[in-house]
């Protein structure tokens, strides 16, 4: 019915970082994203946040700087 | 209403969301922009998200300059705090609204530079709207952080609020010296905890007391800057909770107190604004009938079976028709379009004992079995509007999918399949909000504008009649009716200086008239070359005798000095012959404020009668003798009721 969390969150990244949802790996990461600076990173934090019912410790924020990250950190508290 | 459609939940957000992002998106690539707004516009009603907002700001920021749909809007946002994170819901609401939101975003804490120096990038940016947003915390951490320190200190708040309101009084008037636009002011929200705890209301000047008592001196020291507004923050809060409203993570971490949220909130308080101070405000509410004014068919039901009284759901519908009553006093006009029998829906109007809108709130009626796209055209028509300024609600999902569209501009409210929710889906954006109560009021800006214009041809044209003739002035005479009723008593209230008689009227003190055939009671509009004025004088007289004696004649500021009074004298002279009465008398109350005023009758040769000791004077002019002429530059309107 809902699609898979990987892909929610592969949209979302899409959306908020202004990329292309298919050019998402778990390579990207904030090193060598151009649309993923430090501003853009907290409204990523707080768009997963939201999609997610979640809420994330200050520290997570700043574990989340990969897809790979994201995934983890999302994952382990749905 | 089918009960498959009542049965229905809303989707979930999961299988809709990213079909209506995708019909947004090929609408714009269609160059559908009215059908993508719409959908926008639903897309934030059901899921007002972060995530929404960015997805609408970037299909925003990729479309081309000059989308005729979208009005260019610059938004200058100052903030003791970083505000930034609204602006994709800002853009996002914007667009759904029509506009095409710029925004000027210095650092958190630069206020008073930027306010205070005319050479600051806010000047430069040269904004349609600035914003002021505030927290206590931030700019007044006696009432807030330091609360105690100064409470056990004993110095006193006094200071603090006088200084409070110099402050916002001076930067408000710095801004107003360099810029033209107007200044919306957040008040301030209490915090989620008291710092003395329930001993707060005890205290002389506990927390509770002085945020009242600081939001009242800031409504001061507003109150004589010219486009200066309050903007109710602490309302919001309220209305969201404060525990709800703030994110204590978020303010400590990025100096970001608002919880992410309620961003959305605060976008739609500012849309109010903005849609009233660019005209976009909605101007009529068409509305549905079966199960949406009442509950049930009236056509199946009867009127014995409709549900509408003290018991629920009967008392949700009560509830949904106080609410549109309101709009109604606030001056928004309302229309039904409705598919029934006109007399099964008029015995409700004229026979259900719990009704509060009665037949005559109601504009215009469309009660058949045609489609109600055409209703809302013919509508707009006869009310002389444009569609663009037209809310329709309606309970029945196919109606409400056949008016979007067709007819895209129109702003299509769906009311939700449980009727306690009505209200709050009729009132939640606030569509039809205004400025002020007064239509004059809302324009107030393009008003001074206009007038600015004229004063200046004023001083081009050397000689006065040519002045008049080249405003190109329109009268609009005509009786006061359901229509005008509350500006014309608001005229009385609010009118101090060119009035006879400064004796203020209900709206029911002037509907008593209405109905008395010994009485006149007529309304002034005037257009001229810059606008539409609208409704800015009245006149109430009463036949007596031999005389037609004027009660009450005034005029709104705003067209002093134009010699409309001389055309309002002429129309009673008019008046008083037709009534077989040979003289025009009225009298003269002399108060401070009515300087402009006084020496009407005395221009136009009335001689004066008597005087009495606190200086009222009575005077008359025989219509045998003399009339007064209606200057020859005023044109008389062809549609009396058009404002």
């Amino acid at each position: 019915m809902s699609k898979n969390v990987e892909q929610t969150i592969r949209d979302l990244m899409a959306i908020v970082l202004n990329t292309d949802a298919a050019k998402i790996d778990d390579g990207t990461s904030m090193d060598n994203t151009p649309g993923w600076d430090s501003a853009n990173h907290i409204n990523l934090v707080l768009a997963l946040e939201e999609e997610f019912s979640i809420s994330f410790e200050v520290s997570e924020f700043e574990m989340m700087t990969s897809y790979f990250d994201v995934v983890q950190t999302v994952t382990a508290k749905i | 209403m089918t009960e498959s459609n009542a049965g229905k939940e809303t989707p979930g957000k999961a299988a809709a969301e990213p079909d209506r992002r995708a019909g947004i998106r090929a609408s714009l690539e269609a160059g559908a922009v009215p059908m993508a707004m719409q959908d926008a516009r639903l897309l934030l009603r059901e899921q007002p998200s972060a995530l929404n907002y960015r997805f609408l700001r970037q299909l925003v920021d990729a479309l081309p300059h000059d989308v005729a749909e979208l009005k260019p809007y610059r938004v200058a946002l100052l903030a003791s705090f970083s505000i930034e994170f609204i602006h994709d819901a800002l853009i996002a609401f914007g667009f759904v609204n029509g506009l095409r939101i710029h925004i000027y975003q210095p650092g958190f804490g630069q206020i008073n530079q930027e306010m205070l120096d005319p050479g600051s990038g806010l000047y430069a940016f040269a904004p349609d709207v600035a914003i002021l947003a505030i927290e206590g915390e931030d700019w007044l951490p006696e009432v807030y952080t330091d609360f105690m320190d100064v409470e056990a200190s004993g110095v006193g708040l006094g200071a603090v609020v006088t200084r409070f309101g110099e402050q916002m009084g001076s930067l408000a008037r710095a801004f107003r010296v360099t810029c033209a636009a107007p200044l919306l002011v957040h008040n301030l929200a209490l915090a989620c905890r008291r710092r003395a705890g329930i001993a707060d209301l005890r205290l002389p000047q506990g927390q509770v007391n002085m945020v009242v008592e600081l939001n009242h001196t800031l409504t001061q020291a507003l109150a004589d800057v010219v486009e200066a507004r309050v903007v109710d923050y602490a309302g919001l809060v309220n209305a969201a909770g404060s525990s709800n409203w703030y994110d204590t993570r978020m303010r400590l971490y990025a100096k970001a107190p608002i919880a992410n949220a309620m961003l959305g909130q605060l976008a739609q308080e500012y849309m109010r604004y903005f849609r009233a101070l660019r005209g976009l405000s909605k101007k009529c509410l068409v509305v549905d009938l079966d199960n949406t004014l009442w509950g049930g068919v009236i056509g199946e039901d009867g009127i014995d079976g409709i549900q509408l009284g003290p018991n629920y759901p009967g008392s949700a519908f009560v509830e949904f028709q106080r609410a549109v009553l309101d709009l109604y006093r606030r001056g928004v006009i309302l229309a039904i379009a409705s598919k029934n029998n006109a007399a099964d829906a008029d015995a409700v109007f004229t026979d259900h004992q719990f009704m509060l809108l009665r037949k005559e709130h109601f504009a215009e009626t469309e009660i058949h079995w045609e489609r109600k796209s055409d209703s809302l055209k013919r509508i707009a028509q006869r009310l002389n509007i444009g569609l663009e300024h037209i809310v329709f609600a309606d309970d029945n999902p196919a109606e409400c999918a056949q008016v979007r569209r067709e007819l895209p501009v129109v702003t299509v409210i769906q009311l939700p399949r449980r009727p306690e929710l009505y209200v709050d889906a009729l009132c939640a954006e606030g569509l039809f909000d205004t400025i002020t109560l007064s239509a004059e009021d809302r324009r107030r800006g393009q008003l001074y504008q206009q007038r600015a214009q004229s004063e200046s041809m004023r001083v081009g044209s050397g000689n006065i009649e040519d002045y008049y003739r080249d405003l190109d002035m329109e009268l609009h005479i005509a009786p006061v009716d359901a229509s005008s009723l509350a500006r014309a008593a608001q005229l009385t209230q609010k009118t101090s200086q060119f009035n006879l008689t400064t004796v203020r009227y209900s709206e029911a003190e002037v509907a008593a008239r209405l109905a008395d055939p010994n009485w006149l009671a007529i309304t002034v509009g005037v257009r001229d070359r810059f606008g539409d004025n609208g409704i800015v004088g009245v006149v109430m007289a009463q036949a007596r005798d031999d005389r037609l004696d004027i009660d009450t004649l005034l005029l709104s500021c705003r067209v002093i000095g134009r010699t409309v009074e001389t055309a309002m004298l002429a129309h009673l002279c008019d008046a008083a012959l037709a009534r077989g009465l040979g003289k025009l008398t009225g009298r003269l109350i002399p108060t401070a404020k009515n300087i402009p005023v006084r020496d009407l009758f005395e221009r136009h040769n009335f001689s004066k009668q008597s005087e009495d000791p606190a200086g009222t004077t009575i005077w008359g002019l025989d219509l045998e003798r003399g009339r007064v002429e209606r200057p020859t530059w005023f044109k008389i309107a062809a549609d009396p009721r058009s404002q």
